[in-house]
């Protein structure tokens, strides 16, 4: 098959683009191997004697492939793109609301965050604040692979909800759930990158 | 990306950073975040029962410089307004007294979102009709 032939290609999402249905969980060395095929056969190497214009669909489809590809190999990114497609996640559009509790914790631990740099301009106690910092690291990593196991979880039940072709309320019910664990996932990782400045 | 003159002003003396009691029954709370950059603001403001006119208001934000200053910027901008005048202040006015580049339009979308939570948890306490809160306009 003369890969780049479909004329007028119809958008097609990432998923779509390496066969797999719309499930979270990926066999990685299938997903890499289906990746270097489809690779090959869209390489404008391949298209260097054709016409100008499957020369230009040949590269289009060869970054497109790419982009596909970093996206669906990064768990969190999938669920992203998946939430997406499902119209699910409008970035700026909607706004995602984080529940109240959420907000207050996060404030509260930017908060101690703030108290540390305090002590450190201020020129206090630095053996005990790098201790304090350090402690504070460990608590917010801990979170965090709270969370990614958490969506893991949900991308599991997810798959399942897919293989059972369950209907309309009961995935949503699930992508909000990963919505809302994606935003959680947000907000720690900018408290772990908050806090690992301090520590530098 | 170099910011506006005005958001390092404000950035460097912020305006109003601290916070008021959340248990006095004239004083309405907004705490609002954006997942997307992970930043989170507190926007606090004290209303005279009687004028409806808001007479402190405080802030406290976490995030990049254009949040930071366009809750300073809200706070400046509702102290001494009534709670109607302050309700009809939009993410665009913001982004325009800061000259916010197109990314950071969220951190004044947040600023005004953190303006409506506050005085809506004012209302609720007072026991006032809350409409539902409108959406920003981007």
């Amino acid at each position: 098959m003369g890969a780049p032939s479909t004329a007028k290609p119809k958008q097609r999402d990432y998923f779509e683009m390496f066969d797999m249905p719309r499930k979270l969980w990926i066999e990685t060395s299938a997903f890499e191997k289906k990746f270097l095929e489809l690779s090959w056969k869209l390489h404008p190497d391949k298209f260097v004697n054709a016409s100008a214009e499957k020369q230009e669909l040949s590269l289009k489809l060869s970054s497109e492939l790419n982009d596909a590809y970093r996206v669906l190999r990064d768990p969190v990114a999938r669920i992203e793109y998946l939430l997406g497609i499902e119209g699910m996640r409008k970035e700026g559009e909607q706004r995602q609301q984080a529940p109240p509790e959420l907000l207050e914790e996060v404030f509260e631990l930017n908060e101690s965050l703030d108290e540390l740099r305090d002590t450190k301009v201020s020129g206090g106690d630095l053996i005990s604040l790098k201790a304090r910092l350090e402690t504070a690291e460990k608590n917010f990593q801990e979170k965090l692979s709270k969370v990614d196991t958490q969506l893991q979880e949900t991308a599991h039940l997810w798959d399942a909800a897919i293989d059972a072709s369950a209907n309309d309320t009961d995935r949503k019910g699930i992508m909000a759930r990963l919505n809302e664990l994606l935003n959680r996932r947000s907000y720690i990782r900018n408290l772990v990158t908050n806090v690992q400045k301090e520590l530098l | 990306m170099a910011y506006s003159d005005k958001v390092v002003d404000h950035y460097n003396n912020p305006r109003n950073v601290g916070s008021l009691s959340k248990e006095d029954p004239n004083v309405g709370t907004g705490l609002v975040g954006a997942p997307e950059c992970g930043d989170v603001m507190k926007l606090q403001m004290k209303i005279n029962p009687d004028t409806k006119i808001i007479e402190e208001a405080k802030f406290k934000t976490f995030g990049c410089g254009s949040a930071i200053a366009s809750s300073s910027l809200a706070t400046e901008w509702v102290k001494g307004r009534t709670v109607e005048e302050a309700l009809s202040i939009k993410n665009t006015d913001i982004v325009r007294e800061l000259s916010l580049p197109p990314v950071k339009i969220h951190c004044s979308v947040l600023a005004e979102d953190a303006i409506k939570a506050a005085i809506g948890d004012w209302k609720k306490k007072h026991g006032v009709e809350v409409p539902v809160a409108e959406k920003a306009s981007h």
